[in-house]
């Protein structure tokens, strides 16, 4: 386990703050070198984004979940760099708090004053952003970290924003200027163009070479304030993240702002009313470090843990008092995380029906959602795909994630419907309206923001499911959610990203200037028409230089229809879908195309249909296959053609009947591709 | 098991670059397997590389053809053991091209041949009954057949050759890259008869691009005019890594319409029986007696592939198997594929490094039964298929029976004689067909 330094008699000053940035920028590589520069890790520990810690984030080389960690720094007042612990520490990590006197210069003091830095290094993919949300409310100051030869993009300016609403200080950092592409200057003018900092106020950093890191924490220590003074003298921590350890159960992270909070204490929860034991309050540094005097105060950030069984059991935002010494109000928290998109997860193997299948995929989703409370889910069946779940994401890759934890975490293999959004819609009546399972619907919450205009004698029902829509005769209107979409972009591509847009129903909003290259344009999209391949198509017009920040701003009414598939004339509920009527025919075509080439040639011809109420819109025939045999199996050939054989048998598991056609799993994403 | 008293465990060679890695080794003989009856030899050269070949050939080089035959003689020697002296049922000895091989070097190979094994003479007065002559085939291009190259295979046993006459069209041959003139094919088969070589047989593809049901048809009324017992009509397989597959995909043609492909199988079908032969396999035709029985033209070498019997392999690229004696399974490998890696070390001894090497699998070796067995015209045993299936996963039988049986509704699957066999649709859908025996034995 790690020491930290000993503490000494006057307690350090504190800075709480994140790193925050458009995808990519270097913000965990970074963190890496603030963790190497202040000894809490050693050369030979390092490694790169060493914050990435599930194996999920090191395969992507992205970060999915925020870290916090604690680490101690010493500062000169008015330094404009700082003295790095390395060149007068040993590491942390071999040290004893005796053998940590062990100098390799001048005595410690002689290098400044002590500072406790907790940083939180966050995610900068879109679907992540509640991550950020959260990590900010803990911080008084984050750095904006801008890659040199990319500049402003949007997640820069989004991540910006939402560090200015809750008032923190911005220290705007310019990194990879060790690159020969670096535009250092320019992207400096653009960050004061588009966020109004000062130009000359942005630090150059390399997080590779480690160029600029004695400045960037000086200006940490100077230019952050501390954390804000008590207001009370109860305790109110407020939880900023969770996490399920096997051994230990949830460990908690919280951020003190008033009281203390003491290994012991018996606490309560402000927001769900519930109690626990404090066991053990430590910090991350990067590894957990257990405080030997297990206390924490004001402006400290710290991992507790007590006894808490389920993440279901805590809620993210939450406030923590004293159970004996409550504080009348809890700080201000979050906005759970919404989930925007949904689709089915079926077991892909169905054996002899006896569900041991299911069973699987059930214990593999129960366990997942204990580290990732992030994503909902709720059993359907389904007449081609049997049961399953019908899951709730963040996002798309937020999906994409999920479906590969639950595959190599849980050892199932998973049959994975096409992604749809979550509907409103309006009905006549206010009777309890049953969905294709039989099960009820579920009204839209009354305090959501999206729920309006209901007029009395009709009910408001939340739809995610295409198979679930009620009889269009009670239907007075389906609204869906529309997305306020930001695409910073070079000015020649201008063109064909407006049209995507257009084509997608989206409504130009505006237009404005980053820098003489680049602008950003502001549309309302129904996200529908995001999640069908918007993103890799404007990525594709923009050659990679486009990026795009979204969110959901309302719901809106429109026309839309339920579109049916049918294989073999027989309906395939899990290949429905929810689109606008004018591009009915069209969508209708291209699926039916796609389910062309994917599902494969039977010794029988196959019709394929879509259809709007019964009536058949456009039409396909997958023609009978003649043959299916090789020429030659002599000798040599047995092995090999064996293996071809059981290949294709293996392939077939993963494929499921509709009547006697069977259905590869792309299939049920065939839907996806809008093929324009 | 035989498979863990390894008789030369070989040496763990680099893997470097394009080079396999061989580590495993055969069984060493006798112990429980069953004698080998039967023997394939590779021979490595070609003149040429024809397009759709996915055979190891390489161009001629006149140069190694005796460091080939000291190498081949070397392995054939160490491979005698496996049939404990029992008389050989079949050798066959394919390419590559054999009768490329030089004539003096032939006569060393057919001398060790008799040293190394027993092998029944047409002539011999005790060929008869469990001591049948051994059917020795030797794979010929007709452009280097000669007399004397007849003759000298005739005196050293071979009593069958198979002509790889391909087409009869100048223009398909020159799609195939396939350099023979079409006229020299009856001129071959005039010499192996006149040089005493009993039973002949003649190899065809179809499908060639351009190709129509009319050419088709002319082919095949020439190769059935000539004097021969055995016909192969093969439809072309684009195969990976081939000339023809990079064309095709190149788009510099087309692939055969698929209709047209099933007429030209029911060509060769009707075509062949009028001429006196009868289907035995997908690909392969046989002369047969009145009434329909065999008179034993079918090729006994192939049929050891398909029925899993045992056979020994000699150079490079050859597989083999060798059975258990109970029957159940075998041993299945492939020699070190390339010519120099089978040559090196300049001194080697023994049996040929290997390449794949798979132990005996009782599953593995019903599925591979299934799998040939639904190609043959004699089909499957349902009483072995029963068993078989039950003995390696018990409850699968009735799963294999079901499937068999909506085969048969569907009028893929016939029972003919008390035997499992496709019907000539069926036939058509014979891999797909084995796809799903496996997936009721699951
Ligand atoms: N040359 C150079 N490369 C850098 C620098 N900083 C980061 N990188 C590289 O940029 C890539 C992204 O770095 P990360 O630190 O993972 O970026 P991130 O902002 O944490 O990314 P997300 O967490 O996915 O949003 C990695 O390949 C880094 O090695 C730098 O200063 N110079
Ligand atoms: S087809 Fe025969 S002759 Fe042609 S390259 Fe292949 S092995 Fe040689
Ligand atoms: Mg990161």
């Amino acid at each position: 386990m790690p020491e930290l330094p000993p503490k000494p008699s006057s307690a350090p000053r504190i800075r709480n703050f994140s790193i925050i940035a458009h995808i990519d920028h270097g913000k965990s590589t970074l963190a890496d070198r603030l963790l190497q520069a202040t000894n809490a890790v050693s050369a030979r520990e390092a490694k790169e984004q060493i914050l990435d810690s599930m194996d999920i984030e090191r395969e992507r080389g992205i970060t999915i979940k925020a870290s916090a960690v604690t680490v101690y720094h010493r500062h000169k007042p008015g330094a404009g760099a700082d003295d790095l612990e390395t060149d007068f520490e040993s590491p942390a990590e071999d040290a004893s708090p005796a053998s940590h006197q062990v100098r390799k210069g001048d005595s410690p003091e002689s290098h400044g004053d002590l500072y406790m830095l907790n940083f939180i290094d966050t995610p900068g993919h879109v679907d992540f952003n509640y991550e950020v949300s959260r990590a900010l409310k803990a911080c008084e100051g984050a750095i904006l970290v801008v890659d040199a030869t990319q500049g402003v993009q949007a997640q820069t300016l989004v991540n910006a924003y939402l560090a200015v609403n809750e008032n923190l200080t911005i220290i705007p950092v310019i990194n990879k200027i060790d690159l020969p592409s670096a535009r250092t200057l320019e992207v400096a003018e653009e960050v004061e163009q588009t966020l109004g900092f000062a130009a000359e106020d942005c630090l150059l950093v390399s997080a590779k070479t480690g160029v600029g890191i004695p400045e960037l924490l000086a200006a940490i220590c100077e230019r952050f304030p501390g954390p804000r003074e008590p207001v009370t003298d109860k305790l109110r921590a407020l939880i900023f993240d969770a996490v399920y350890d096997d051994y230990r159960g949830v460990i908690v992270y919280v951020r003190v702002f008033d009281g203390r909070l003491r290994v012991g204490d018996k606490i309560r929860m402000i927001g769900t009313e519930r109690t626990f034991q404090v066991t053990e309050i430590g910090k991350m540094t990067p590894k957990p470090y257990r405080l030997p005097n297990g206390e924490i105060g004001p402006g400290e950030t710290a991992y507790v843990v007590a006894a808490i069984r389920s993440l279901r059991d805590v809620r993210i935002g939450d406030t923590v008092t004293l159970e004996n010494a409550p504080a009348a109000e809890a700080l201000p928290g979050y906005q759970p995380p919404r989930q925007m998109v949904f689709c089915d997860f079926y077991p892909a193997t169905t054996e002899d029906g006896d569900g041991a299948d299911f069973e699987q995929l059930r214990d593999a989703v129960e366990k997942l959602s204990l580290n990732d409370s992030s994503f909902t889910f709720q059993p359907v069946h389904s007449e081609a795909l049997g049961f399953g779940f019908r899951c709730g994401f963040l996002g798309l890759l937020h999906m994409d994630i999920v479906q590969e934890r639950l595959e190599r975490e849980g050892g199932v293999q998973i049959v994975q419907t096409a992604p749809t959004v979550s509907y409103h819609v309006l009905v006549r009546g206010t009777d309890t309206v049953t969905g294709a399972n039989g099960q009820a619907l579920k009204s839209v919450d009354h305090s959501s923001p999206f729920y309006r205009d209901v007029p009395a004698g009709s009910q408001l029902l939340e739809v995610h499911n295409p198979a679930d829509l009620p009889n269009m005769g009670h239907v007075i209107e389906i609204r869906e959610p529309i997305c306020k979409v930001e695409i910073m972009l070079p000015k020649e591509y201008i063109g064909d990203v407006m049209k995507l847009c257009l084509d997608r129903r989206g409504l130009y909003k505006n237009q404005n200037y980053v820098s003489t290259s680049r602008e950003i344009i502001t549309f309302e999209v129904p996200l529908a028409e995001i999640i069908y391949d918007f993103f890799d198509k404007m990525k594709g017009m923009t050659s990679g230089y486009g990026t795009m920040d979204y969110e959901v701003i309302e719901y809106r009414a429109d026309n839309l229809v339920k579109m049916d598939t049918l294989i073999n004339g027989e309906p395939v509920e899990a290949l429905a879908l929810i689109v606008h009527r004018d591009k009915a025919e069209f969508r209708g075509r291209n699926l039916l195309v796609r389910l062309k080439e994917q599902i494969p040639r039977h010794q029988f011809e196959i019709p394929l249909q879509s259809a709007l109420g019964g009536k058949v819109i456009a039409r396909e025939t997958i023609k009978a296959y003649r043959k299916d045999v090789l020429a030659k199996c002599y000798g040599g050939d047995v092995s090999r053609k064996r293996k071809l054989l059981e290949k294709q048998k293996e392939g077939k598991k993963r494929m499921k009947n509709v009547g006697s056609v069977t259905i590869p799993q792309e299939a049920f994403m065939a839907v996806l591709d809008q093929g324009d | 098991m035989a498979h863990n008293t390894r008789l030369n465990v070989l040496p763990q060679r680099d893997g470097g670059i394009g080079r396999a890695t061989f580590g495993s080794a055969l069984p060493a003989p006798g112990g429980d397997l069953e004698p080998a009856r039967s023997l394939y030899i590779h021979v490595p050269f070609c003149f040429h590389k024809c397009h759709y070949c996915d055979f190891y050939s390489i161009v001629d080089t006149q140069d190694r053809q005796v460091a080939y035959t000291d190498r081949l003689i070397g392995e054939l020697r160490a491979l005698a053991p496996y049939s404990r002296g029992e008389p050989l049922r079949t050798i066959f000895v394919g390419g590559g091209t054999p009768s490329l091989l030089r004539v003096e070097l032939w006569e060393r190979l057919l001398r060790s041949l008799d040293d190394s094994f027993t092998i029944v003479r047409d002539d011999d007065p005790c060929a008869v009954g469990d001591r049948p002559p051994t059917e020795f085939t030797v794979e010929c291009n007709p452009e280097t057949v000669t007399f004397d190259l007849m003759a000298t295979l005739r005196r050293g046993g071979v009593n069958r050759v198979s002509m790889g006459a391909q087409s009869f069209d100048r223009g398909h041959l020159h799609t195939l890259e396939r350099r023979h003139d079409p006229e020299n094919v009856p001129r071959a088969i005039e010499l192996a008869r006149g040089a005493g070589i009993r039973r002949r047989s003649v190899d065809l593809i179809f499908g060639i691009p351009g190709q129509s049901i009319e050419d088709w048809e002319r082919d095949l009324d020439r190769a059935l005019a000539l004097d021969i017992e055995h016909l192969s009509g093969y439809s072309l397989t684009y195969e990976p890594g081939t000339a023809m597959t990079a064309r095709l995909s190149r788009g510099e043609f087309a692939r055969m319409d698929e209709e047209v492909e099933v007429q030209m199988h029911r060509a060769v079908w009707s075509r062949a029986r009028s001429a006196g032969m009868e289907r035995y396999e997908v690909s392969n035709f046989a002369r047969i007696g009145r009434g329909g029985v065999s008179v034993g033209a079918e090729c006994s070498h192939n049929l050891a592939y398909w029925r899993q019997e045992s056979w020994l392999a000699a150079g490079p690229s050859a597989s083999g198997h060798l059975r258990t004696a109970d029957g159940t399974a075998g041993h299945r490998w492939k020699n070190i594929p390339r010519l120099d890696d089978y040559l090196r070390p300049a001194d080697a001894v023994g049996t040929s490094p290997l390449a794949e090497y798979e132990p005996p699998d009782p599953h593995r070796a019903v599925r591979e039964r299934i799998m040939t067995g639904l190609r043959l015209r004699e089909g499957i045993d349902p009483g072995w298929l029963r068993q078989a299936c039950e003995r390696v996963r018990p409850g699968s039988a009735e799963r294999v029976r079901r499937s068999a049986e909506t085969m048969s509704v569907r009028g893929l699957l016939e029972m003919e004689d008390r035997r499992w066999r496709l019907s000539d649709e069926g036939i058509l859908f014979a891999d797909g067909l084995a796809v799903e025996f496996f997936e009721a034995m699951d």
